[in-house]
């Protein structure tokens, strides 16, 4: 029965080898893609070593614009001196303009010459050829055809005709290396990681037991991770997709930044330009920040909660399966070279128009799959939260990580169906024809942007908060205290919660909104900040009465409260309405947010990889690699992205290919230090994403000989450090007494004073006592 | 190679507390809608059918999800037939002692309300951003010949007369019944001093029923959008003589309508029939014509948002009964097998709640759209 | 289950008679001709029409949600309550800044209906 699956797998290796190796076909301006191939058709089929082709009249290599007349013709085959028709012929040209000169050749289009009638009974024609005016690689296929004037013959006249091709290429007076396709490149490197990622995943199983790696042992190995619906999988599952699709991400981030080095660039065009921020932006923020919290949510919140997994298990385990497939979705675009060229906010009309490439309806149809699955991951989560905490842990003794794991799920799943209806909306006009978005039947495209930016900006908020969450641990753990003022940390999470709600406009300033709403938004907006400042001079304050043991987390959680204060505060200058104007769609946005979501959010979670890292797989990782990547990429990433703050103040603006600069002052282009900046940024980014290699290997070589890590080798006070590393499949936590079992939380009094206030005893009236439940009454 | 020890993913789950709860039908299901909505978008571009070929792949998506649905309900069939129940109770306030899936049944409908709140807001956008085709008519600004846009609600057409609210109405009270058997067949679940062969008959006869109803549901809501029906002669008279109620789709009532003409809109309809319609006499229309400066007409209508927001709306809502279809049959079908005994009838309850949450959304969807 | 009767009677019987009565007013009320009312009051058939499918609906929506879906008369009722009743803050943001700002939304709502149409 296994040999059964071993053949099944092979020749599923073989067909997909087979698929790759297909020969495509070539098609011409001209449409005329079977000449290449087989020569013209119109002329029989048979090729023939015995026809000879030559063109004449070539330089070695051309200069600009110049003239050059060519003769082509050929040798051999059945045509004769003294028969009706002799040959014919077909020339393409790569590059430059071909034109004919007499009654012999016909001109199809500036790179196509043929015979005419009158030219059929020859063997050489001349044509001329003005050479590129740039530097180009010229190709010239020249086809001809050796005729034996049999007019009256088998297939009319086209029996026994021989046909040749051949084949030169030249080039300018300065050699020019083919341009690579940005698509090809991306593509590729996505094969070649996708596949280490599989050899490491592979390699990952022969370490456990080299003895036992066979084909045997590995069916079911994988076949339990790709059924379990255990938190402790589902969290690896989770975080293993968000690490490859983080660099999936970064590579494309780095080829828009080859793009940006120079001004004037064309290694990629404004058409493909679009797709590679779109799917960078997609990419990071569903495939790669998205997964990589709930994966540490699903490690830790039921360890930190003394549960035994989470609520819904099963649906756990949807949650995450539709996260790959809905990748595979929206990658279809890419793989295709016609991905979504909306930009991941997918404005309309443009989203819902023929011109936006067709890769932009997977774009949709894999994002309906991502918010079911985060639908389903928030009702999880809520639940297991308001449900299956230890006894003796209310809501007041839940750790600062629980919390921000809650708030975070209540904001995404409260505001993600606006997100999901919306692209239902785009999802139906594209495929069945709806007219939501159509602008000639009435369609309003300011209400994608509101249902959308009702999602968008939760959502932003859905990603920074866990990192929050983290960096309280880290901070309490690394100051050995616990996180000063933690009941206003929980207010100012929930706070963050709700007002996040009703901020949403500020990304629509310029969009012709309401003007009432503009004004009560930017209002707002001010507003939220004050939440997140308490949290950072809670943090400071916790720092401040501890006593700080410097880790590598503890690195990252500082660079964090760096990073992230600089990012909130250029977020400041853009409730102004007025400075909105000013900068908005500049890269002064493109630095805030990158502050925030990777000076916030990424440096949170490389701060909780270093801290539960030894928890989840029992090993250490390296504390010199580990400080080795704090100072490389912290120091590389500020540079990549701080200088964006000035490029934006000047008016570089963001989704646009390139950029050009100029020592006048004209409108629309930057000063001359703009070039050199954006060279210095696309070197840094190139650092900061090498950097980022220092942890992948950290992690590899501590799976494969990092030392065992204890229990508890930070000195934390949570519950997850109460059990071994790694957890035991069933949880179990050592007790007090010696024993191991659930946990229960018996010194309710560490956080804050137990007396109820007045909302927690009109609260308790709610609730349903302990001898009043069902089964007591029947 | 499935024992004890390893309970199959495929197969009857382990009940027993500490087993294993590995399962293929997420991992299947999510295949299952990437293939549909991949092979969808095939088989439609922009409205433009793709032809016949493209149609069998979608088919192949919806058998792949139908496949994983078997897979999840081959694994919870067994579950509490043999009296081992394990429906875990909250811990902790606020929800302490309520049943676990309870509260997670809430959270859910929690979302829903949210799916449905976008839904309303977008159909609300539209019908008070865009004028009613009523208005627009009456203003005069329009010519025969050429499309305006305007908001033509599905009302209009539905509250037209007694006959075309029929199916909406039936399908109103259908829905509140169902929701009454749906309760009826808890009951009869969880009674617990009747004898097991009756229970497992009236359970099944409620669930049956519901099932039913819902099925009617659907149905007649296809006959209102598509189908149409006839009337009965003696009724002809009542209808303007018409033999038949169109559907929606007859009368022109389509996603792509943009030159929909309907007889309400018709001045020389109007002026044949002037006990069916009249133009109001302060109309700007009326004082057009009167002065001779509006020829009159046919008024041609672009009503494709209108029909696009009545038909996404109803029809979410119809995808949501259709849902409540497919856990209907899997609960007719254990409860055939007398699954559901007083231990385990809180399953019956968590999807009633579900149901009753569908016709909730029926409440406020039909007066809002079927009869405004 | 209910534990109370309405009017002596099983609650869901009553609720079900209850809910098919409130539809059977919804419907007559499409169908019959309200003008002479709207007059009387100053406002369209349509206005009418309107405020009596929205003053019916309320009931029905809470008749189900107490009711069939048990939010009254059981021990878990109060705080299952309180989370269905969680989202209305959303829900009222949803529908005040999506569904009631369309820049061209005509003068047939009132004032205090248009967020965005305040004569700026």
């Amino acid at each position: 029965m296994l040999r059964n699956r071993s053949k099944g797998a092979i020749v599923i290796l073989v067909a997909i080898a087979a698929m790759l190796a297909l020969p495509s076909a070539q098609s011409l301006p001209g449409g005329i893609s079977g000449v290449q191939q087989s020569g013209c058709n119109c002329h029989g089929a048979v090729p023939s070593a015995s026809v000879v082709a030559s063109i004449d009249g070539l330089p070695e290599s051309y200069n600009y614009s110049e003239q050059y007349e060519l003769t082509v013709s050929f040798q051999g085959g059945p045509s004769q001196e003294g028969n009706v028709n002799q040959g014919g012929f077909h020339l393409w040209a790569s590059e430059g303009t071909l034109s004919v000169s007499d009654a012999t050749a016909q001109l199809y289009n500036e790179n196509e010459v043929g015979h005419t009638d009158a030219g059929n009974d020859q063997v050489s024609w001349t044509v001329t050829w003005t050479a590129p005016a740039t530097d180009r690689n010229v190709d010239f296929v020249l086809h001809v055809n050796s005729v034996n004037g049999n007019a009256d013959g088998a297939g009319g006249g086209t029996s026994g005709d021989m046909w040749s091709k051949v084949t030169v290429s030249l080039g300018g007076p300065i050699e020019v290396l083919e341009a690579a396709d940005p698509f090809v490149v991306l593509g590729v490197l996505i094969i070649v990681s996708a596949s280490l990622l599989a050899i490491t995943l592979a390699y990952v199983f022969y370490r456990k037991d080299p003895d036992a790696f066979d084909w045997d042992n590995f069916a079911p190995w994988l076949a339990d991770w790709l059924t379990s619906t255990d938190h402790k999988k589902i969290g690896t599952l989770y975080f293993v997709a968000g690490l490859f699709f983080l660099g999936v991400g970064g590579i494309m981030a780095m080829i828009i930044r080859i793009q940006l080095a120079v001004p004037g660039n064309d290694f990629l065009t404004q058409e493909q330009y679009n797709q590679f921020f779109t799917l960078h932006g997609t990419t990071m923020i569903f495939l790669a920040a998205m997964p990589m919290i709930n994966g540490f949510a699903n490690w830790m919140i039921p360890l930190q909660l003394g549960a035994a997994d989470l609520a819904l298990p099963r649906i756990n385990a949807m949650s995450f399966w539709l996260q790959p497939f809905a990748a595979l979705l929206i990658f279809t675009g890419v793989f295709s070279g016609h991905g979504a060229d909306t930009g991941w906010t997918g404005y309309a009309p443009y989203v819902v128009s023929e011109g936006a490439h067709y890769g932009t309806t997977m774009w949709a149809a894999g994002q309906i799959m991502l918010v079911a699955s985060s639908t389903l991951t928030g009702i999880n989560f809520l639940t297991t939260m308001a449900v299956m905490r230890a006894p003796g842990m209310g809501w007041m003794q839940m750790p600062l990580f629980s919390w921000s794991i809650l708030i975070a799920n209540v904001m995404l799943f409260l505001s993600i169906p606006a997100f999901g209806v919306g692209l239902i909306q785009v999802y139906l006009d594209r495929v069945v024809g709806t007219a939501f978005y159509d602008i000639a039947a009435g369609g309003d495209p300011l209400l994608w942007s509101h249902l959308f930016w009702y999602f968008g900006h939760p959502e932003v908020y859905v990603v920074i908060v866990p990192s929050f969450g983290i960096i309280s641990e880290v901070i309490a753990t690394s100051s050995r205290r616990s996180v000063f003022g933690y009941r206003s940390m929980v207010y100012a999470l929930a706070g963050i919660g709700i007002v996040a709600f009703i901020v949403y406009g500020h990304h629509m300033f310029t969009s012709g909104m309401s003007p009432t709403l503009r004004f009560v938004t930017m209002l707002t907006t001010m507003l939220v900040a004050v939440p997140t400042g308490i949290k950072i001079f809670n943090w400071l304050m916790t720092m401040h009465g501890g006593s700080l043991v410097y880790r590598t987390h503890t690195l990252w959680a500082l660079g964090f409260l760096v990073t992230f204060t600089l990012g909130g505060i250029s977020g400041m200058f853009f409730p102004s309405i007025a400075m909105d104007t000013h900068l908005h769609e500049s890269y002064f946005v493109v630095a805030h947010f990158h502050y925030v979501l990777v000076g916030g959010t990424v440096f949170g979670f490389f701060s909780g990889i270093y801290y539960w890292w030894p928890k989840a797989t029992g090993k250490m990782l390296s504390e010199k690699l580990g400080v080795l990547h704090f100072l490389t990429a912290f120091v590389s990433y500020n540079a990549l992205f701080w200088p964006m703050h000035r490029l934006g103040v000047w008016g570089m603006t963001r989704r646009h290919h390139t950029y050009f600069v100029t020592t006048e002052e004209a409108l629309g282009s930057l000063p001359m230090e703009a070039a050199g900046w954006n060279m210095f940024i696309t070197v840094s980014g190139f650092l900061f994403f090498f950097s980022n290699f220092i942890l992948v290997f950290n992690m590899i070589a501590s799976s494969i000989r990092g030392e065992d890590a204890p229990d508890d080798p930070w000195g934390g006070w949570s519950f997850e450090w109460m059990t071994t590393s790694p957890p035991p499949a069933h949880t179990l936590y050592k007790l007090d007494d010696g024993t191991w079992g659930l946990p229960t939380l018996k010194d309710a009094n560490e956080h804050i004073a137990n007396e109820p206030g007045w909302l927690s005893s009109w609260f308790q009236r709610l609730l349903v006592s302990d001898d009043e439940t069902e089964e007591a009454s029947h | 190679m499935s024992g004890d020890h390893h309970p199959s993913a495929w197969g009857p789950h382990d009940w027993r507390h500490g087993a294993p709860h590995n399962s293929w039908s997420p991992f299947i299901l999510s295949l299952g809608v990437a293939i549909f909505l991949f092979t969808l978008a095939g088989a439609f571009k922009f409205g433009e059918f793709q032809g016949w070929g493209k149609v069998p792949l979608v088919f192949v998506g919806l058998g792949v999800i139908g496949f994983s649905l078997l897979v999840w309900w081959r694994q919870d069939i067994s579950f509490g037939v043999n009296g081992e129940v394990f429906e875990p109770k909250s811990a902790g306030t606020p929800f302490q002692n309520i049943d676990i899936r309870k509260v997670a049944l809430w959270m859910f409908l929690m979302s829903e309300m949210m799916v449905f709140t976008s839904l309303f807001s977008t159909y609300m956008r539209y019908r008070f951003g865009i004028p009613n085709c009523q208005t627009v008519f009456e203003s005069g600004e329009w010519v025969e010949g050429t499309s305006v846009i305007c908001f033509e609600p599905a009302g209009h057409l539905i509250a037209s007369s007694w006959f075309h609210i029929a199916p909406g109405a039936i399908n109103t009270f259908a829905l509140i019944i169902s929701s009454f058997t749906i309760v009826q067949a808890l009951r009869y679940a969880k009674k617990k001093d009747i004898d097991e062969d009756v229970r497992r008959r009236k359970v099944t006869r409620y669930l049956g029923a519901t099932w039913f109803l819902a099925i009617l549901f659907l149905t007649l809501k296809m006959i209102e959008w598509f189908l149409g029906f006839p009337l009965p002669e003696f009724l002809h008279e009542f209808n303007h003589g018409d033999s038949s109620i169109k559907s929606l789709y007859a009368e022109g009532y389509l996603i792509n309508a943009d030159s929909y003409q309907h007889h309400a809109y018709d001045t020389h309809y109007i002026e044949a029939h002037p006990n069916d319609y009249s133009i109001p006499e302060d109309s700007a229309l009326y004082a057009m014509m009167q002065a001779g400066t509006h020829p009159g007409g046919h008024m041609m209508a672009d009503i494709q948002v209108s029909a696009t927001t009545f038909y996404v709306t109803t029809g979410t809502h119809g995808a949501h009964v259709f849902g409540g279809i497919i856990g209907l049959s899997y609960m007719t079908l254990k409860a055939a097998k007398g699954g559901y005994t007083p231990d385990n009838a809180v399953s019956i309850e968590y999807f009633g709640l579900y149901w009753h949450f569908v016709d909730l959304v029926w409440v406020l969807v039909f007066p809002f759209f079927y009869l405004y | 289950m209910a534990h109370y009767k309405i009017l002596g009677q099983d609650p869901y019987w009553m609720n079900f008679y209850g809910l098919m009565i409130l539809t059977l007013i919804e419907v007559l009320a499409v169908g019959a001709d309200l003008v002479p009312l709207a007059e009387s009051l100053g406002t369209e058939e349509k206005t009418v029409t309107l405020w009596i499918l929205t003053i019916i609906a309320i009931p029905k929506f809470i008749m189900i949600a107490a009711i069939f879906m048990h939010l009254y008369g059981d021990e878990d009722s109060a705080i299952l309550t309180m989370t269905a009743l969680f989202p209305a803050f959303f829900i009222l943001i949803m529908v005040l800044f999506v569904g009631l700002t369309h820049p061209d939304a005509p003068s047939s709502l009132p004032d205090w209906c248009r967020p965005g149409n305040y004569g700026l």
